[in-house]
């Protein structure tokens, strides 16, 4: 059977399996059809890859366009974990969603995640960029369905990833030229040609600091299921690309501890709980991108292990964010609080999916995040500025513990009662949820769980996360952060939710280029005004001066000395001799 | 301003029966009303002991299981500091950073909350006959 499908669909990339039904899903009209193409094709992308994977690395679907050889199908040890949890991520989703009857959004999401899992398994920039930029455009549609408010963001949205394909298409064209048109896609490094511009593409969709905003402007503005969705294709992708092109690049360390920091601020202040795990997210990839910076062994498992842990407690977060919107209406930390008395099931889940990204012992990101603080503190022995990274980490896993780990949970289901009394949520969702927030718990059980994962990574592990010094050193950072947030709240010194606009770098194009735009606008409107009334004078001025000199009334027509037109003439024949001779010369 | 803008400091909505009486029990999830003790007053305001115990306890164990890559900076106890150091930082700046980065909602003149279906969101409510049992 194994064999007879790898005869059949041994070169087929198995994120074509998925766009196919997402295509599909456009022309049918029946809700359950939909939803059980949903639901099964990243189940038979998975088994593809499975079955594909016998070798180290799988080279196939290679393609002959015109001079360029495109390679569609690459699996090897680093593009299997990503193609793997993209589909679970895929089947979880297809769960949460299960309620919704949208065929944009089932269609949609398909063709996004089938996009993603291609781009992952591409072997060369240009397949690379042509799925780059389909998750893109299919994905900005679930951005779309979040009503009217999401328009403009679904623009911008689409305005920063175009641009990041562009960008990646210019590096990759001249990293091609450069390579005598190989245009493979293994490490590339920063002194290859076209490399700045490949890194600056991937770190628009990667959220690097300044080029972030798309996250926090799109994600919560979505639909309930598509901020789900989006949270788990488009910035890992983004990681992907990079642990593939740039692993050891030491600017990425500084990069990846500045992101890890930024979004600490943000979240702290952010009323709406949608942005504030979006900014969770950004501090999130920040750890990942110091990881692929440092770019040893045990960076790179903690990576590829940091990716399946963080799809996972990252779309529990948000899953339990969307069943509270689903059910009140709002995910405003202002208007929540109190919600274990109507959705305990869902508190149970989220508090789990808190622990996870807290890094809780027995919970997911204990054992991934800490293999990556571990390669930055092995790394750092010797280098005060690598020892600086390691405290930027150590902050930002307790700012971690403040808008994940405590501010989303106690806002929305404990703090002061809000006052709804909702519905638990649907039963779908809730499947979704208690799986992801098993599989939270079954990535860092200590028998069989954590090896699990460990077997998934692309490098042998020899890190083990339940040492008596680990665990005691991280209880110790979030007992203390969880003293800090009980002791201020106590003293009052605790800032309650409010309800604002918090400004962010993209006030810069949303506000000020905006502003700029316009006010260049009204100028250029009042330049046109002015330069037609200077033409309508300059023009009637010239009309009525020709009309004085030649009209049959004019200067002209009146009796004149003969010698004024063998005058002229004598004039005209010089200046025309002077040209020939200059001309001629 | 009203009190949802602000945070409330009293645990019980005025607009709901108590969670006492059997109204207010009847709107409670069947799965949540034996952990109703989580909304008292009491409960949030010594929930405090639960970190101090843990920390206390993790500090004196630090002591027996050493780091094995110790940081420049690490003493007894280092990690308990760095942790309520820096949560302290994030929670302190709140205030300022909002100073200074916050606007009116609406501030960019778009829309910010998905639309989310009435009919959905009528569907979610509850009231007390259909948890009453």
């Amino acid at each position: 059977m194994t064999d007879l499908l790898n005869a059949l669909m041994g070169n087929f990339n198995p994120g074509f399996i998925i766009i196919l039904a997402g295509v599909l899903c456009t022309l049918t009209a029946s809700h359950q059809i939909r939803k059980a193409l949903v639901l099964l094709a990243p189940i038979a992308a998975g088994i593809l890859i499975s079955v594909q994977f016998n070798a180290p690395e799988v080279i196939g679907g290679i393609w002959h366009v015109g001079p360029l050889k495109l390679t569609t199908l690459r699996i090897d040890s680093l593009a299997i974990v990503w193609g793997y949890i993209f589909c679970l991520a895929g089947v979880l989703n297809a769960i949460f969603g299960l309620h919704e009857k949208c065929k944009i959004t089932d269609s949609s999401a398909l063709i996004y995640m089938g996009a993603a899992v291609a781009a992952v398994f591409a072997g060369d920039l240009i397949t690379l960029f042509v799925f780059w930029e389909l998750t893109a455009i299919s994905s900005v549609f679930l951005i779309w369905k979040g009503g009217e408010g999401a328009f403009a963001a679904g623009i911008r949205y689409l305005a920063y990833h175009v641009l990041s394909g562009v960008l990646l298409l210019g590096g990759a064209v001249l990293y091609g030229h450069a390579n005598g048109g190989d245009y493979s896609f293994n490490y590339i490094g920063l002194d290859a040609p076209g490399a700045w511009l490949i890194l600056l593409g991937m770190g628009i969709k990667v959220g690097f600091p300044f080029l972030h905003n798309w996250i926090q402007d799109a994600y919560p503005k979505a639909t309930v299921t598509g901020t789900v969705i989006l949270s788990v294709f488009t910035t890992k992708l983004a990681l992907y690309a990079l642990a593939r092109g740039f692993p050891g690049t030491e600017l990425l360390i500084y990069i990846g501890a500045v992101m890890t920091c930024f979004p600490v601020f943000f979240a702290v202040i952010e009323n709406d709980l949608r942005k504030v795990l979006a900014y969770s997210l950004n501090n999130q990839l920040g750890f990942m991108v110091c990881g692929i910076g440092i770019g040893s062994q045990l960076a790179m498992n903690g990576v590829a292990g940091q990716v399946i842990a963080h799809v996972i407690f990252k779309s529990l977060l948000f899953m339990s964010m969307g069943a509270v919107l689903h059910r009140v209406g709002t995910a405003k930390a202002s208007e929540l609080g109190g919600l274990f008395r109507s959705m305990p099931i869902t508190a149970v889940f989220c508090l789990i999916g808190a622990g996870s990204i807290a890094a809780f012992p027995l919970l997911a990101g204990f054992v991934t995040k800490s293999m990556i603080i571990s390669s930055a503190i092995e790394h750092a022995h010797g280098s005060p500025v690598m020892w600086a990274v390691v405290m930027m980490l150590l902050f930002a896993s307790a700012g971690v513990m403040e808008h994940s780990g405590i501010k989303v949970p106690h806002f929305t289901f404990f703090s002061h009662d809000g006052g709804h009394r909702v519905k638990e949520a649907p039963w779908n969702m809730l499947v979704a949820m208690g799986l992801a927030a098993a599989l939270c718990i079954f990535m860092a059980f200590p028998f069989g769980g954590y090896q699990f994962l460990y077997s998934l990574l692309p490098y042998e592990v020899d890190y083990h996360p339940y040492t008596g010094d680990h665990i005691v050193f991280q209880l110790q950072l979030l007992f203390a952060a969880m003293f800090a947030f009980a002791f201020l709240k106590r003293k009052g010194l605790y800032p309650d939710e409010r309800r604002a606009e918090i400004l962010d770098f993209d006030w810069t194009h949303r506000k000020l280029g905006r502003s700029l735009a316009g006010w260049m606008n009204a100028m250029w409107a009042r330049l046109g005004a002015n330069a037609a009334h200077v033409r309508d004078i300059a023009v009637d001025g010239a009309g009525a001066r020709l009309h004085r000199m030649f009209s049959p009334a004019g200067a002209f027509s009146d009796a004149s000395p003969s010698g004024l037109p063998v005058l002229l003439t004598a004039i005209m024949l010089v200046f025309a001799i002077i040209v020939t001779f200059v001309a001629g010369a | 301003m009203p009190d949802n803008q602000t945070g409330h400091h009293s645990d019980h909505h005025p607009d709901r029966p108590s969670d006492s009486s059997p109204e207010g029990l009847a709107l409670i999830h069947p799965y949540a009303r034996p952990f109703l003790f989580l909304g008292k007053e009491s409960v949030k305001r010594n929930f405090i002991w639960l970190p101090v115990i843990g920390l206390i306890a993790m500090v004196i164990l630090g002591y027996f299981f050493p780091p094995k890559h110790p940081a420049p900076w690490d003493f007894f106890g280092s990690w308990a500091v760095i942790g309520f150091a820096a949560y302290s930082v994030v929670v302190l700046s709140a205030n300022p950073l909002f100073k200074l980065l916050g606007r009116e909602e609406g501030y960019y003149g778009e829309g910010e909350v998905p639309v989310i279906d009435p009919a959905i969101l009528a569907e979610g409510k509850i009231d007390a006959e259909i948890n009453d049992d």
